[in-house]
C-alpha cells in the first residue's frame, strides 16, 4: 500500500459502477418501475372507490397496508444501525454496508410513509394528522400513537436523510472529479463545494459524531413508537408491555436481513468483491444471528406470559395464532425468524454468501408474516365472540404490496448508478488505519 | 507560501508534526485531506469546534417546541378522550422527545454549514482544489 | 251538524296529508312552503309532524306513528298504549317505509302484450279489466275475487262491489289461516274464530307450536303480553325445531314432529279430573288416554318433565295453553287444535285468557281447501275474470298443484299489488296500488276496533288505491257511485261520529267499540265426536324438514324489501339469502360446516341450499324457513285446509358447492367471556382504582339500561336504528365480507344445552372509552353530556377507534352509501351525511337528545325522564330499554343502575361504559 495513494481503488472501482449501466440493471428499472406505477395506479382506485376494494372488514380494520408500513419502517432500521450504532462502537466492517444501508434507510421510509395514507378513508384530508392553526381552532390529538408516528417518521425520515447525505458530501466531492460535463457539475452543487481542508474536516467530524449520536435513539425510539401503535391499544395479542423490545429487535433483524439480500447481488454486479469482504459479512450475520435469539426469545416471552396471565383474552388469542385459521403463516414465521437463523452459529454459514443471500430473503418473508400474523390475528379474534371474523387480501393488496417493493427497488437501482455505493472516503480511511496497524505490529 | 503535498498519511503527519515543532503557528497552516485524519488536528492543538452548542441549541429548541405546541393545543381547546385528564404528559414527553432529536439534528447540521462556509463559491469554483493526496499550505507572514 | 265542506276542513287540518293525497302523480309536486298554512297541511322546514296510522305489513294491525319531514315520511314508530301492540313496533313494521319507497314497487299499471307485461295506462288497463267484466256478464260466468285479509271500510267496499261487477269474493286467502283453530272452536263452541288472548295474566303458560313472539296472530302485542306476565311466571313451549319463541320460553320441549296430540292428550287427561271447569261425562268418556310413558316415548319429552309440567299446569291459578302454527299444519292438526281448546276450556282459560267473543276476526278467512277449490273451478273453466289482490297464492299453493298453469282458466286474470311476485307475474292486468302511507283507509283488525291510514306522502308513482280501483270499474259498468274511495270513507265517518269523536279517533289512530258476545258453550257432543276421531300414532321415525314461518318476512310477503334481508335473523344470523338449518350433530354426519350447500329433496321438489349450524336444534330435524323457498312443498291437511309444514322423509345430500355464507355473529358462544354473566357476579360494588380523577358531567348524564329477560331477539330495535340514522345497507356481498353496518344488533349466545340469550350491544358511550384516546383528529370525543360523541367531518378514517373498541361497535363507510331512488327519499335531514372512508356509529340518538333540550329550553324547563327516547327504545316491543339521565337521581334509569342485579359488559376493562344490563327488576313502561 505504501507508496500507492490510499484507497485509489476503491475510488476507480466505486465511481466507475456509476458510469456503466448493464442489461441487468435496465432490465430491473422497467421491472421495478412497472411495479411501482402499478402501486400508484392502484391506491387511486381505492381513493376513488373507496376501501372497500381491500379485503378489510368489520373487526379487521387493519391488515396488509399497515403490516406494509411496520415492516418498511423495520426495513429502514439497520440503516441507522449500521451507520450510527456501529459508527460509535467502531466497527470496522461498517464501511462496506453504510452507505447502501444508508440508502435503504432513506428509501424505506419513503415507502413506509405511504402506507399509513394508503390506509386512511379519507387521505384528501390526510392534513388533519399535521399540527396547523386552522379557523376551527382544532388540533391533532397528541394522546394518539398515530401523530406520534407522523413525528416520529417525518423526524426518523429528515434525520436520516440528513445523515446520509452529510456522510456522502466527500465522496460526491469525488464523484465531481471523475465526471466530466453536466453529471460532474451536479455532483460538484451537491458536494457544496467542499474541499476537505482541515478545518472543514474538523467540524465535519463533529457533526458526524453528533448526527451519530441523535440517530442512534432513533433506532431504539422510531419502531418502538411504531410498536405503542398496538401496545397502547387494548387489544389483546397488542396490549403488552415486551412490544417496544420485540419491535426493535425484530425492526433490526429484517433490516439486516435486507442488507444482505440487497448488497450480495450489487457487490457481483457491480464488481465491488474487493472492497466488501467476506469478513465483513461475517459482522453482519453476527447482528443478524444475535436479533433473531432475541425475537425467538420474545415468541417464547409472549406466549408464554398468555398462558401464566390471568386474562382469558390472551389466553385465546395466542392460542388462535398458533392453532387458528392463521396458523401456517405464524410456524412460518417461527421457522423463518427464529429457527433458520440459528444456523449462523456455524462459521461456515455465516461466510456463505449464497446462504446468507437466502437466509435474508426467508427472514424478510418470516418478519412480514410476523406483522401481518400480529396485526390480523389479534384483531379478528379479540374481546366480542359474536364479532370474531377472519380476513383476506384482495388482489389490490397484494398488488400496492407488490408495487411497494417496485418503488423500493426502484429507487435502489437508481441509487446504485447514481452515487457512490460505498463510502470511499472512509474505506480510505479504513484501509489508511489497517496498512497503520500493519506497519507497527 | 508553501506547499506540500504526499501521499502517504504517515508521511504527511510527520511533516506536519515537525512544522509545529519548528514554531509554525498552526494558524498559518492550512490543510487539506482526503479523509479525516484526527491526529493532525491535536498536532495544530485546535479544539472541538461549535457544531456542539448549535445541535445543544437546536435540541432544546426542540425539546420546548414539543412541549409547547402539545400542551397549547390542548388547552386552547380542550377536549376530553378516553378519561384522561387534559393535559397527558407522557405523550406529549414524546413528541417533545422527538422533536429534540430532529432540530438538533438539523440545528447541528445548519451549524456546521455555517462553520464549515459551506456552500462555499470558491469551492465550487475551483475545480482541482480537491486532491485525493494530503496537502499542507504553509501560508506566508502576510497572510494572503 | 256539519256539511261536507266544513267536515273535509276539520278532517284535512286535523289530519293533513288531504292537501298531499290531493296531489297527483305527473304533476309539479313541489311542495307548498308558506308561513300560513299550518305544518300539518304543508311543509314547514326543518320541523316534524307526526302523523298516526296503522302499519299493514301483517294482518295485526298495531298502531303506527310517521314522523314527517318536508312532506314525507321518514320514520316509522309504535303508537304508545296501542290496544294491538301495546307500543312496540316490529322489524317488518320498521320495513313498511322501505316498502313505500322500494325502488322495485310498481310505478303504473301493467296489461300482457304479446306473452310479455308492458306498462300501460290506467285508462287502458281499465278499460280491459271493464270490457272483460262486461263479455263475462254476457257469457253468464261468474268472475272471482281473491284477496288477502280484508278488514274495515274496504271490506265493506268489497262485499257491495264483488256481486255489482259480477264476481264472488273467495273466502280472504292468507298462507297463516289459522284455519285449524277456527275449525277446532267452531266444532266445539260454535264460534268459528282466532280468540284473542290474553298473555300476560298467566302464571303457567305452555305453547304448542304457537309462535307467539314471531308470527302468531299479533305477535308485538303477544310480545308485550308474554314479557309482562306476572312474577315467578312459568312458560313452556313444545316443538320440534327451535324458533325464537321456543328460545324465549323458560323450558323448551322438543317434540318430534307430529307428536303434538300425544303430549295434549296426555296433559288433558292429566288435568282434567283436577280442573276447575269439569267436562261433561260424555267428554271425559271419549279421552283418549295415553299413558305418561307411552307419552314420552312418542314425544320424546323425558318423564320427568311431562310430569313437571302436568303438576304446574294443574296447580295453576291462571293457566293457559296455546297450540296453532307449526303444532296445527300438519295432518292431525284438528286433533292439536281440538285438544288445546278443550285443554283451554278445562283449565278456565276459555272465556278468561282465551277470548272467543272478541276474537281477532279472521271469520271470513278461508284456507287452502278454497284455494284448491278456486283450481278445480278454473281447471272446469267456470270462473270469468280472476282478481287476485294482495295475496300470492302461487307461492303459497302446494307445488304439486300447479296452481301458475290452472290460473289460465280464467277469461281475465288481474293482480292488484305493490310488487312484482309470483302471481302478479301470471296475470294479463297488474294494477299497482299505493302504499298505505298513500291512501286513506279504515281498518278493523280485530273485532271492536277501528284503525285509522292516512295519507302521509302522495302517491310516489301512478298507482291507486284498491277502493277506487273497484269504484272506477263500478262506474265504468255504468253505477253511480261515490266520487272516490276517501270520498266515501269520510261519508262513512260522518255518519258514524261527532266532531269530538272524529278528532279524538284522528288523533289517537284507533277507536275501540264495545263488542259483546254471549259467552261461549261447549259442545259436548262435538267434543266427544273430535276426541274419538284423535289418532294417537307413534311419529314416523327418520328425518324431518320443518317449514317455519319467519320472523323477519312473515309468510313471505316482506320478502323483497331489502332492509328485512339487512337486519339478521335472530337465531342464525343469516342476514342474505335462504340457508337450512342443521343440527350440529346431524352437521357432523353430513359432513357439512357452515355454508356448504346441501341439496333438499321431497319427492320430485328440490331445493339446493346452504347449511347453517343451529345449535338446540334437535337431531334429524332440518329447518327452512318457508318465506325463502321458491314453491311450497308441503302439502294440505284435508281435515282443516291448513297446509302441512313438518315433511316428513327429505333427502339430504351435499352438492359439494359452499363459500363464506352472509351470517354476521363469529362465535354461536360465549366462550366464557360473562358477557352475559351465569350467575351474575361481576358487578363491581367498589370504585375501580384510577391515575386519573374522575371527569364531570355537569348537566346530563345519558345512560342507556337493557333488560335482558326482556330482550326477545326479534330485532326490531336494530331496525328502527337502521332507519333513525340512516345507516347504510350494504348487500349480501358485503356481509360476505364482514362488513354489516348495523349500528346495534343483537347477539345470540347460546349455552351447551342449546338455551338462548340474546344480547343487545350498541355503542355503549363509555367513561373511559378506548377509541377516543386513539383518534389522531378529536374526530371521537366524549361530550360533556357523557356521549362518545363521533365527529363525521373530522374522521379521516383511519379505523384506529373501530380496531381498539372491544364491543366493535363502530362501522366504516368501505363505499360511498348509495340508495336506489326513491329510497333516497327516506332519509333523515338531522343527521350529518356520511361518506365514503368515514368511521360511523351509535350516539344514543343524539339528534333526539338534542330535540328534546332545545324543546326543554324553548319551554323554560328541564328535560323530564322520558322525554329523551333513542330509536332503538322506542320500537322494542317488550320495552326492555329504558334511557335517561343519571344525573336526575329521581329517574328510572337511575334506579335501574343502582339494581344490584346490574352489570356492564367487559366492565373488567376498565371502559366504564353508560350502557348498563340487568335480568328484570325494572317494570316496563312507555
Amino acid at each position: 500500500m505504501t507508496g500507492t495513494r490510499v484507497g485509489s481503488e476503491v475510488e476507480r472501482d466505486v465511481l466507475g459502477a456509476i458510469r456503466r449501466p448493464g442489461w441487468r440493471w435496465l432490465l430491473g428499472l422497467a421491472v421495478s418501475g412497472l411495479l411501482a406505477v402499478l402501486l400508484h395506479v392502484l391506491w387511486g382506485a381505492l381513493i376513488v372507490r373507496g376501501l372497500g376494494l381491500t379485503g378489510l372488514n368489520n373487526p379487521v380494520g387493519w391488515a396488509v397496508l399497515i403490516t406494509n408500513f411496520v415492516f418498511w419502517v423495520g426495513i429502514a432500521h439497520s440503516g441507522t444501525l449500521i451507520s450510527a450504532v456501529l459508527f460509535l462502537f467502531r466497527a470496522r466492517f461498517r464501511t462496506s454496508f453504510n452507505r447502501s444501508a444508508e440508502a435503504m434507510t432513506v428509501f424505506a421510509i419513503l415507502v413506509a410513509g405511504m402506507f399509513p395514507l394508503i390506509h386512511l378513508g379519507r387521505v384528501w384530508v390526510f392534513y388533519f394528522l399535521l399540527p396547523y392553526p386552522i379557523e376551527r381552532l382544532i388540533w391533532p390529538n397528541f394522546r394518539s400513537p398515530l401523530p406520534w408516528d407522523v413525528f416520529a417518521v417525518t423526524t426518523y425520515l429528515i434525520v436520516s436523510v440528513v445523515f446520509f447525505y452529510v456522510g456522502m458530501i466527500p465522496d460526491l466531492a469525488l464523484a465531481r472529479r471523475h465526471l466530466p460535463g453536466l453529471r460532474g457539475r451536479i455532483y460538484a452543487v451537491l458536494s457544496l463545494g467542499w474541499q476537505g481542508t482541515g478545518e472543514q474536516w474538523r467540524h465535519y467530524a463533529r457533526l458526524y459524531l453528533f448526527l451519530a449520536a441523535f440517530a442512534t435513539p432513533l433506532v431504539a425510539s422510531v419502531h418502538s413508537i411504531v410498536s405503542w401503535d398496538f401496545a397502547v391499544s387494548i387489544v389483546p395479542g397488542w396490549h403488552t408491555t415486551i412490544f417496544a423490545p420485540y419491535f426493535v429487535a425484530g425492526a433490526i433483524l429484517s433490516g439486516t436481513a435486507m442488507v444482505l439480500t440487497l448488497s450480495i447481488p450489487m457487490r457481483r454486479w457491480l464488481g465491488l468483491e474487493a472492497h466488501m469482504p467476506i469478513d465483513h459479512y461475517e459482522g453482519i450475520a453476527k447482528i443478524l444471528l444475535f436479533t433473531s435469539l432475541l425475537v425467538g426469545y420474545t415468541y417464547v416471552v409472549e406466549q408464554g406470559l398468555s398462558l401464566y396471565g390471568p386474562s382469558p383474552f390472551e389466553r385465546d388469542q395466542y392460542a388462535f395464532r398458533a392453532f387458528g385459521p392463521y396458523r401456517g403463516l405464524f410456524w412460518l414465521m417461527v421457522v423463518c425468524n427464529a429457527i433458520l437463523p440459528l444456523t449462523l452459529f456455524l462459521r461456515r454459514a455465516r461466510r456463505s454468501l449464497p446462504w446468507l443471500f437466502v437466509l435474508g430473503i426467508l427472514v424478510n418473508v418470516g418478519m412480514w408474516t410476523e406483522r401481518f400474523v400480529l396485526i390480523v390475528a389479534s384483531l379478528s379474534h379479540d374481546f366480542d365472540p359474536y364479532a370474531w371474523g377472519t380476513y383476506s387480501p384482495t388482489r389490490y393488496e397484494i398488488g400496492i404490496t407488490a408495487g411497494s417493493f417496485g418503488l423500493f427497488f426502484l429507487f435502489f437501482l437508481l441509487f446504485s448508478r447514481l452515487l457512490p455505493v460505498i463510502a470511499i472516503t472512509e474505506s480510505k480511511q479504513a484501509l489508511a488505519d489497517r496498512a497503520g496497524e500493519e506497519g507497527t505490529p | 507560501m508553501t506547499r506540500l503535498e504526499f501521499d502517504g498519511r504517515e508521511e504527511f503527519l510527520a511533516r506536519l508534526r515537525a512544522l509545529v515543532e519548528a514554531g509554525t503557528p498552526p494558524e498559518r497552516i492550512r490543510l487539506q485531506m482526503p479523509f479525516e485524519v484526527a491526529e493532525a488536528a491535536e498536532i495544530l492543538g485546535e479544539r472541538p469546534g461549535a457544531v456542539r452548542f448549535f445541535a445543544l441549541a437546536g435540541a432544546l429548541a426542540g425539546f420546548g417546541t414539543g412541549l409547547a405546541l402539545t400542551i397549547y393545543s390542548v388547552v386552547s381547546f380542550p377536549l376530553r378522550v378516553g378519561g384522561k385528564p387534559i393535559v397527558s404528559l407522557p405523550p406529549f414527553l414524546l413528541i417533545g422527545y422527538l422533536l429534540t432529536i430532529l432540530f438538533g439534528s438539523l440545528g447541528a447540521f445548519a451549524g456546521f454549514l455555517l462553520l464549515a462556509r459551506m456552500p462555499s463559491p470558491r469551492g465550487l469554483a475551483a475545480d482541482a482544489e480537491l486532491a485525493d493526496r494530503f496537502v499542507i499550505v504553509v501560508e506566508g507572514e502576510e497572510g494572503r | 251538524m256539519m256539511d261536507r265542506r266544513t267536515f273535509l276542513h276539520t278532517l284535512g287540518l286535523l289530519t293533513g296529508g288531504s292537501a298531499l293525497s290531493a296531489c297527483t302523480p305527473g304533476k309539479d309536486r313541489r311542495h307548498l312552503v308558506s308561513a300560513l298554512v299550518p305544518p300539518e297541511d304543508g311543509v314547514v322546514p326543518g320541523q316534524s309532524v307526526w302523523h298516526a296510522t296503522t302499519c299493514t305489513e301483517c294482518p295485526a294491525g298495531c298502531g303506527m306513528q310517521v314522523r314527517l319531514r318536508e312532506g314525507r315520511p321518514v320514520k316509522a314508530e309504535g303508537v304508545p298504549g296501542h290496544p294491538v301492540s301495546g307500543g312496540g313496533l316490529c322489524v317488518r313494521g320498521q320495513a313498511s317505509l322501505w316498502r313505500l319507497y322500494d325502488p322495485r314497487r310498481l310505478r303504473g299499471p301493467q296489461v300482457r302484450d304479446g306473452g310479455a307485461l308492458r306498462a300501460a295506462t290506467w285508462d287502458d288497463a281499465l278499460s280491459r279489466v271493464a270490457s272483460a267484466l262486461a263479455e263475462a256478464r254476457g257469457a253468464g260466468r261468474t268472475g272471482a275475487y281473491l284477496s288477502g285479509r280484508t278488514t274495515g271500510a274496504l271490506a265493506a267496499l268489497l262485499a257491495e262491489s264483488a256481486p255489482a261487477l259480477g264476481l264472488e269474493w273467495l273466502p280472504r286467502f292468507e298462507p297463516f289461516s289459522h284455519a285449524a283453530i277456527r275449525r277446532a272452536n267452531g266444532l266445539l263452541f260454535g264460534a268459528p274464530e282466532v280468540p284473542r288472548l290474553d298473555a300476560a295474566r298467566p302464571d303457567v303458560l305452555l305453547t304448542v307450536g304457537a309462535d307467539l313472539l314471531e308470527t302468531f296472530v299479533s305477535p308485538v302485542g303477544l310480545a308485550a303480553q308474554v314479557v309482562a306476565g306476572p312474577a315467578g311466571r312459568r312458560w313452556w313451549h313444545a316443538e320440534p325445531h327451535c324458533s325464537l319463541t321456543g328460545a324465549n320460553a323458560d323450558r323448551r320441549l322438543v317434540l318430534r314432529a307430529g307428536s303434538e296430540p300425544w303430549l295434549l292428550a296426555w296433559l288433558l287427561a292429566r288435568v282434567a279430573p283436577s280442573a276447575r271447569r269439569p267436562l261433561p261425562p260424555a267428554v271425559v268418556a271419549a279421552m283418549p288416554r295415553p299413558s305418561i310413558a307411552a307419552t314420552a316415548e312418542a314425544t320424546g319429552v323425558a318423564v320427568d318433565a311431562l310430569e313437571a309440567l302436568g303438576a304446574a299446569l294443574a296447580a295453576a291459578k291462571e293457566p293457559l295453553v296455546v297450540a296453532g302454527a307449526i303444532a296445527t299444519a300438519a295432518e292431525g292438526g284438528l286433533a292439536v287444535a281440538g285438544l288445546a281448546a278443550l285443554l283451554q276450556w278445562t283449565l278456565g282459560a276459555t272465556g278468561r285468557t282465551v277470548d272467543l267473543a272478541r276474537g281477532e276476526g279472521y271469520g271470513d278467512v278461508g284456507s287452502l281447501l278454497d284455494l284448491r277449490a278456486l283450481g278445480e273451478r278454473l281447471e272446469r273453466g267456470q270462473v270469468g275474470v280472476l282478481f287476485v289482490a294482495r295475496a300470492n297464492p302461487v307461492r303459497h299453493a302446494p307445488a304439486a298443484w300447479r296452481l301458475a298453469g290452472k290460473l289460465a282458466g280464467a277469461t281475465l286474470r288481474v293482480g292488484l299489488g305493490d310488487l312484482m311476485d309470483e302471481t302478479l307475474r301470471e296475470m294479463d292486468v297488474v294494477l299497482p296500488l299505493s302504499h298505505p302511507l298513500e291512501t286513506w283507509e279504515e281498518l278493523a283488525p280485530r273485532r271492536g276496533l277501528r284503525e285509522l291510514l292516512r295519507p302521509a306522502a302522495a302517491p310516489l308513482g301512478d298507482t291507486r288505491a284498491e277502493g277506487d280501483v273497484l269504484l272506477e270499474l263500478r262506474r265504468r259498468a255504468g253505477e253511480t257511485v261515490a266520487p272516490s274511495y276517501q270520498e266515501r270513507l269520510m261519508a262513512g265517518w260522518r255518519a258514524r261520529y261527532d266532531d269530538a269523536a272524529l278528532r279524538a279517533y284522528s288523533a289517537a289512530g284507533w277507536a275501540e267499540e264495545p263488542v259483546s258476545g254471549p259467552p261461549v258453550g261447549l259442545d259436548a257432543g262435538a267434543a266427544a265426536e273430535l276426541l274419538r276421531g284423535v289418532r294417537l300414532s307413534p311419529p314416523k321415525p327418520g328425518l324431518v324438514l320443518v317449514l317455519a314461518p319467519s320472523i323477519r318476512s312473515f309468510d313471505g310477503r316482506s320478502r323483497a324489501l331489502q332492509l328485512l334481508e339487512e337486519v339478521p335473523d335472530p337465531l342464525t344470523t343469516v342476514t342474505y339469502g335462504p340457508w337450512i338449518s342443521v343440527a350440529p350433530g346431524d352437521a357432523r354426519r353430513l359432513g357439512v360446516a357452515d355454508g356448504d350447500e346441501l341439496r333438499v329433496t321431497l319427492g320430485g321438489w328440490s331445493a339446493e341450499l346452504p347449511a347453517k349450524l343451529q345449535p338446540g336444534l334437535a337431531e334429524g330435524v332440518f329447518v327452512v324457513q318457508r318465506d325463502v323457498l321458491p314453491s311450497f312443498p308441503g302439502g294440505m291437511d284435508p281435515a282443516t285446509g291448513e297446509a302441512i309444514c313438518a315433511l316428513p322423509g327429505p333427502g339430504l345430500e351435499r352438492t359439494g358447492r359452499g363459500g363464506r355464507m352472509p351470517y354476521l355473529s363469529g362465535s354461536p358462544s360465549q366462550q366464557g367471556r360473562g358477557l352475559i354473566p351465569e350467575p351474575i357476579h361481576r358487578k363491581e360494588t367498589a370504585k375501580r382504582a384510577s391515575l386519573y380523577p374522575e371527569h364531570p358531567h355537569p348537566e346530563h348524564r345519558w345512560t342507556m339500561a337493557i333488560d335482558v329477560s326482556r330482550c326477545i331477539g326479534c330485532g326490531a330495535c336494530a331496525a328502527s336504528c337502521y332507519v333513525e340514522n340512516d345507516v347504510p345497507v350494504t348487500g349480501a356481498r358485503e356481509h360476505r365480507l364482514g362488513r354489516e353496518m348495523s349500528w346495534l344488533r343483537i347477539e345470540p349466545f347460546y349455552d351447551a344445552a342449546g338455551g338462548v340469550d340474546f344480547l343487545p350491544i350498541l355503542c355503549q358511550q363509555c367513561h373511559a372509552a378506548p377509541c377516543e384516546p386513539v383518534c389522531p383528529v378529536y374526530a371521537a370525543y366524549h361530550n360533556p353530556e357523557g356521549l362518545n360523541v363521533q365527529v363525521y367531518n373530522r374522521c379521516i378514517g383511519t379505523r384506529y377507534c373501530s380496531n381498539n373498541c372491544p364491543y366493535k361497535v363502530r362501522r366504516f363507510n368501505w363505499f360511498d352509501p348509495v340508495r336506489e331512488a326513491p329510497l333516497d327519499l327516506l332519509h333523515n335531514p338531522d343527521l350529518s351525511a356520511r361518506g365514503r372512508g368515514i368511521m360511523e356509529k351509535c350516539t344514543f340518538c343524539v339528534q333526539r337528545i338534542t330535540a328534546a333540550r332545545d324543546r326543554a329550553k324553548d319551554e323554560g324547563r328541564a328535560v323530564r325522564d322520558g322525554e329523551v327516547v333513542p330509536a332503538c327504545a322506542q320500537s322494542c316491543p317488550t320495552t326492555a330499554i329504558v334511557f335517561g339521565d343519571l344525573n336526575d337521581a329521581g329517574s328510572r334509569i337511575a334506579a335501574l343502575v343502582k339494581a344490584p342485579g346490574s352489570w356492564r359488559v367487559f366492565e373488567e376493562l376498565g371502559t366504564e361504559p353508560s350502557v348498563h344490563y340487568h335480568r328484570g327488576g325494572g317494570e316496563g313502561e312507555r
